[in-house]
């Protein structure tokens, strides 16, 4: 959250010699951050990160306290000049009237401080200058004298407050209690507001809804042109609640930010007075009741000791006793300090931030300077990483670079997909675990493969590019009983030119890692990946272990998601190719005798695929070392025979013959 | 042959030499003349056959002929090489043989660099579910049942039956998840670890993907202290953003880290000063850019993971990949949603 204030308005509670862009500096290295600075004209407006623990320095007040402990650590001068926490108390007020008030509070938990007082015959008229300027300098857009009053008072304590129309309040009467599910009622903005239930709101004795308690007062009972009198309104609430009533119905208002966090009962006490005293002197008003309190579970005051020693453990630096004790005495905590050990007691507003010694720690290290700390490395040590991780990333990198380098693209997707999606490719939504509180339907099921996310891709890029080739390596999700799903890293490739040349790249990609013993053959009867066509849906194995699957997308889906071009798909196990990683080949000493290549051009056959032709040829020649595709034209295949010794020079007399027994074989 | 004759076959040889034209015939005529059996070393032969007395001046005088012969077809051949170097026309300014140009995804160069860099220092690099329970993403990091970020709209929720022990099925919201998973497979400290990985929330607008990346450095082990954790911190900044970039530890607030920072870096295009040609930086707030959040393990977090507070230390960072990388490259995206939509025309840039 962040808050601005005034430089001339800090300098109502703070004595100091600091200029502005000096409390910049300073106060961001050691507490809270002041990001900005905008010289408006005679002051300087501060914008001021708060850090979410802290919201008791979300304030003119609160930033002041923090500057008399931070200044006087780079040299300067800083005081406080005025504490509202001791100057402002109820003794302090004298009713000159006796409006009645009866407040109930239903249940227990709502609020755990209930203040308010009337404060009666007020005159509604725009605020003086100072206020009005200072309200726009911190964005807060003035209304009329009795409602920058409580905006005032906010920003100057850090207390949100509210003002009703006290006559509007019907029969006087307050009842706060949890709502209803669907009960409605108009906030100050105009808006109409259906409560999700379990909300804290007031009721007036008529049973109409006046306040949603904590974000903002009801339309009904607001202070508008004509009113006479007001009842000044203070709590803490039940911090929980309030976030959940605000996020729920979207009204994120400046005080839910403010409650959302707890707040310091001991700080509804000063507000009330001090927003009296403005009342007073502001609107003409004067106090027409006695104040009520409602306030069951007092502050009691908790005390932490913490060690040098461990302060010494955690910053790596001495810090004497004495300088601890400066440090926390000028944040407000009182403190005995022994030789070895301090002990403080912990001041209201900082009981919900500070717990265990650790936290003491950071407020003496902050203060103290984490600017004035050396930068030094921790020692190396030996740490096992698994093998299998060590290789997963190892081979990660060098596919992905591989890929590249041979002209595809790498491609990020969300791990999650449509509903939609899923449909297209005919997956059941009931093997794909589901988002309960997604915030869009394009992400609502994690993926089990990563294909329909690169369609998609195919899908979005249609025309961008002459050819299309991407890739991406990332996580499927397999739903298990009772566990955290199988989490299975995949890499898959989308291209749109055609099939061998996908079957090039698995091809290439094989060579690269130094797999031997892979091969690619036609996908009989699989379930899997139902969504490539059977026509060229083919199984890559590694010896007999399958580790993924590739093919044309079926024309059914390429229709579904009006895709113009045929679409070539590969999806493969990472771990298993990790797994067959080489670094190097194995080595074949060169064959020192001649080697004598014949052509042969064939017709194709469906009867005889080519890896068969490969396969006959290799048994019935001795001398055979290789063969190659060298040309396809129509149905005719040339192949190149390689022939060649390992013992002595064959002839091509030699070569010749075994051609002709190949000839035979595959004819 | 005679001294007569070989000056007579010395003026022909001139002769060829010099109306020689390519350098394939200047390389016969060497082979005519300076070879094996070439013109000279057949003289050189019939030194046998000449008397005593004229032998000395006889092998002079072919020598010296030898050596003319080798200085002209020398001085032909430069003249041959000369000429046929400025007959050579080309237009260097043609573009070159197209090669296969692909690209990997700027979140893929960010993790590479990352991960070199930690590795340098002694850490490991590790991976953990991205689907995870409630316990590892939450109350093992100190942050009970009610706190904030476990509320629907900070964290995406599995519709999956509750763990018993573990809690809800939620997506990592954070690389944080993995430090209490990290510790028990360790067992005992020291602990040196960087998790780079995908985290979800639910934000998407200009400035939020609902998935990121996040890279979480962990170190526990005796002794570890604030000024450690700022040390890495500042060395990891100059080895990915350069020697002059600065860093700064400000207060903050993690439920898992106490103390906890912010850490902040210069902006690189104000160098730090927050203004540019005297007006405010657009890119930092006044000179700083924040690089992420870090601390001290919360000793609640350490002993979620079975380490003993009073005796070990830690200290814990995490900060966004996509972040750094627009840092470090200066890039500027208006919609940062672009980075996931997987735009042919996005990624080929990189």
């Amino acid at each position: 959250m962040n808050i601005k204030i005034t430089y001339n308005w800090l300098l109502e509670y703070l004595e100091t010699d600091t200029d502005p862009y000096e409390i910049q500096k300073y106060l961001s290295l050691c507490g809270p951050s002041v990001e900005r600075i905008e010289k408006v004209g005679d002051d300087f407006v501060f914008d001021i990160e708060i850090t979410s623990n802290r919201v008791d320095s979300a304030s003119v007040f609160g930033i002041a306290q923090e500057a008399q402990a931070i200044l006087p650590r780079f040299g300067k001068k800083a005081t406080l000049k005025f504490n509202p926490l001791t100057q402002y108390t109820f003794s302090s007020i004298v009713p000159t009237g006796e409006k009645p008030l009866k407040v109930q509070i239903l249940q227990p938990g709502l609020c755990s401080r209930f203040t308010s007082v009337v404060i009666e015959n007020v005159k509604i008229q725009p605020s003086p200058e100072q206020i009005k300027n200072r309200l726009s300098m911190c964005d807060v857009q003035s209304i009329n004298n009795v409602v920058d009053i409580s905006n005032y008072l906010m920003l100057s304590l850090g207390q949100p407050t509210h003002v009703f129309d006290y006559d509007k309040i019907a029969r006087h009467t307050m009842i706060m209690r949890e709502s209803k599910k669907g009960e409605e009622l108009v906030t100050l903005d105009g808006k109409k507001i259906k409560l999700p239930g379990e909300d804290i709101v007031i009721e007036d004795g008529d049973g109409k809804l006046i306040d949603l308690c904590g974000i903002m007062g009801g339309f009904n009972s607001s202070v508008q042109k004509d009113t006479k009198n007001v009842l000044l309104f203070v709590q803490t609430y039940n911090k929980r609640k309030i976030r959940r009533t605000s996020m729920t119905t979207g009204q994120r208002s400046v005080a839910a930010t403010y409650f959302e966090k707890g707040l310091d009962e001991e700080r509804v006490e000063p507000t009330l007075v001090m927003g009296i005293e403005l009342l007073q002197k502001y609107a003409g008003g004067t106090v027409g009741s006695q104040v009520t309190d409602m306030y069951p579970h007092p502050h009691t005051p908790k005390e932490i000791g913490v060690s040098l020693d461990q302060v010494k453990k955690i910053m790596g630096v001495n810090v004497t006793t004495q300088d601890c004790k400066n440090i926390l005495s000028h944040l407000g905590f009182e403190v005995e300090a022994s030789e070895n050990m301090i002990k403080v007691t912990i001041p209201t507003w900082r009981s919900q931030d500070i717990e265990i010694p650790q936290d003491i720690i950071e407020e003496i290290a902050r203060v103290y300077g984490y600017h004035k700390l050396p930068n030094t490395i921790q020692p190396t040590v030996y740490v096992p990483q698994p093998k299998e991780v060590e290789l997963f990333f190892q081979v990660q990198s060098k596919v992905k670079q591989y890929l590249k380098h041979i002209g595809l693209h790498e491609v990020m997707n969300y791990s999650l997909v449509s509903k939609k999606l899923l449909e297209s490719f005919n997956l059941p939504f009931d093997e794909h675990l589901r988002i309960s509180n997604t915030i869009s339907e394009e992400i609502e099921y994690l993926r089990s493969s990563l294909l329909p996310s690169l369609v998609k891709n195919m899908q979005d890029n249609q025309g961008k590019g002459d050819e299309l080739k991407f890739f991406e390596i990332a996580k499927v999700y397999k739903i298990r009983k009772g566990d955290l799903p199988e989490e299975t890293y995949k890499l898959s490739l989308a291209i749109d030119t055609d099939f061998f040349d996908l079957k090039g790249i698995i091809e290439a990609l094989m060579k690269e890692l130094h797999i031997e013993k892979y091969s690619v053959n036609k996908s009989h009867g699989s379930d899997e990946y139902s969504y490539i066509s059977p026509s060229s849906k083919s199984v890559l194995k590694i010896q007999e272990t399958a580790l993924g699957q590739l093919g044309e997308l079926a024309l059914e889906v390429k229709d579904k998601m009006s895709i113009k071009k045929n679409v070539y798909l590969a999806e493969i196990d990472f771990m298993s190719l990790a797994l067959n990683y080489r670094l190097i080949n194995s080595y074949t000493p060169p064959n020192p005798y001649a080697v004598i290549k014949l052509d042969l051009t064939i017709e194709q056959n469906e009867k005889m695929t080519y890896e068969d032709i490969k396969k006959r040829a290799m048994t019935e020649s001795k001398f055979l070392q290789g063969v190659e595709v060298v040309s396809m034209y129509k149905n005719n295949i040339s192949l190149r025979f390689y022939f060649s010794s390992t013992e002595r020079n064959i002839t091509e007399e030699d070569a010749k013959k075994e051609l002709e027994e190949i000839k035979k074989k595959i004819g | 042959m005679n001294g007569e004759e070989l000056l007579t076959t010395l003026d022909k040889g001139k002769k060829e030499i010099h109306s020689s034209s390519t350098i394939e015939n200047l390389e016969e005529l060497r082979i005519k003349w300076l070879g094996r059996s070439g013109i000279i070393n057949k003289n050189l032969e019939t030194i046998k056959n000449i008397p005593a007395d004229q032998k000395k001046e006889f092998g002079q005088k072919v020598n010296s002929v030898k050596k003319e012969i080798e200085t002209l077809l020398d001085t032909k051949k430069n003249e041959l090489l000369q000429a046929n170097e400025s007959e050579k026309k080309i237009d260097i300014t043609l573009p070159g043989t197209p090669y296969p140009q692909g690209s990997l995804h700027i979140v893929t160069y960010a993790i590479e660099e990352i991960s070199h860099i930690f590795e340098r220092i002694g850490f490991i690099r590790m991976t953990y579910p991205e689907v995870e329970w409630e316990f590892f993403s939450f109350d093992s990091l100190n942050m009970p049942p009610q706190h904030p970020a476990r509320d629907d709209f900070e964290t995406f929720f599995i519709d999956f039956p509750a763990h018993k022990e573990y809690g809800k099925m939620v997506l990592s919201p954070h690389t944080s998840s993995g430090q209490n998973r990290e510790m028990k497979r360790l067992g005992d400290p020291p602990v040196r670890m960087i998790n780079i990985a995908k985290c979800y929330r639910p934000n998407w607008d200009t400035t939020h993907t609902p998935m990121f990346h996040q890279f979480e450095g962990v170190c526990i082990d005796r002794d570890i202290n604030i000024t450690q954790l700022k040390g890495t911190i500042d060395y990891f900044a100059k080895e990915f953003f350069g020697k002059d970039r600065e860093t700064r530890l400000r207060p903050y607030h993690f439920q898992f880290t106490e103390p906890s920072f912010e850490v902040d870096i210069t902006c690189d295009v104000c160098k730090g000063t927050g203004k540019v040609k005297k007006e405010k930086c657009k890119v930092c707030k006044s000179g700083w850019l924040e690089l992420g959040g870090a601390g001290m393990m919360h000793p609640n977090v350490l002993r979620a993971g079975g380490i003993d507070p009073e005796k070990y230390t830690g200290w814990a960072f995490g900060i966004g990949v996509e972040r750094v990388i627009m840092m470090k490259e200066g890039l500027k995206l208006d919609d940062l949603r672009i980075v996931y939509g997987g735009d042919i025309r996005f990624l080929e840039q990189f």
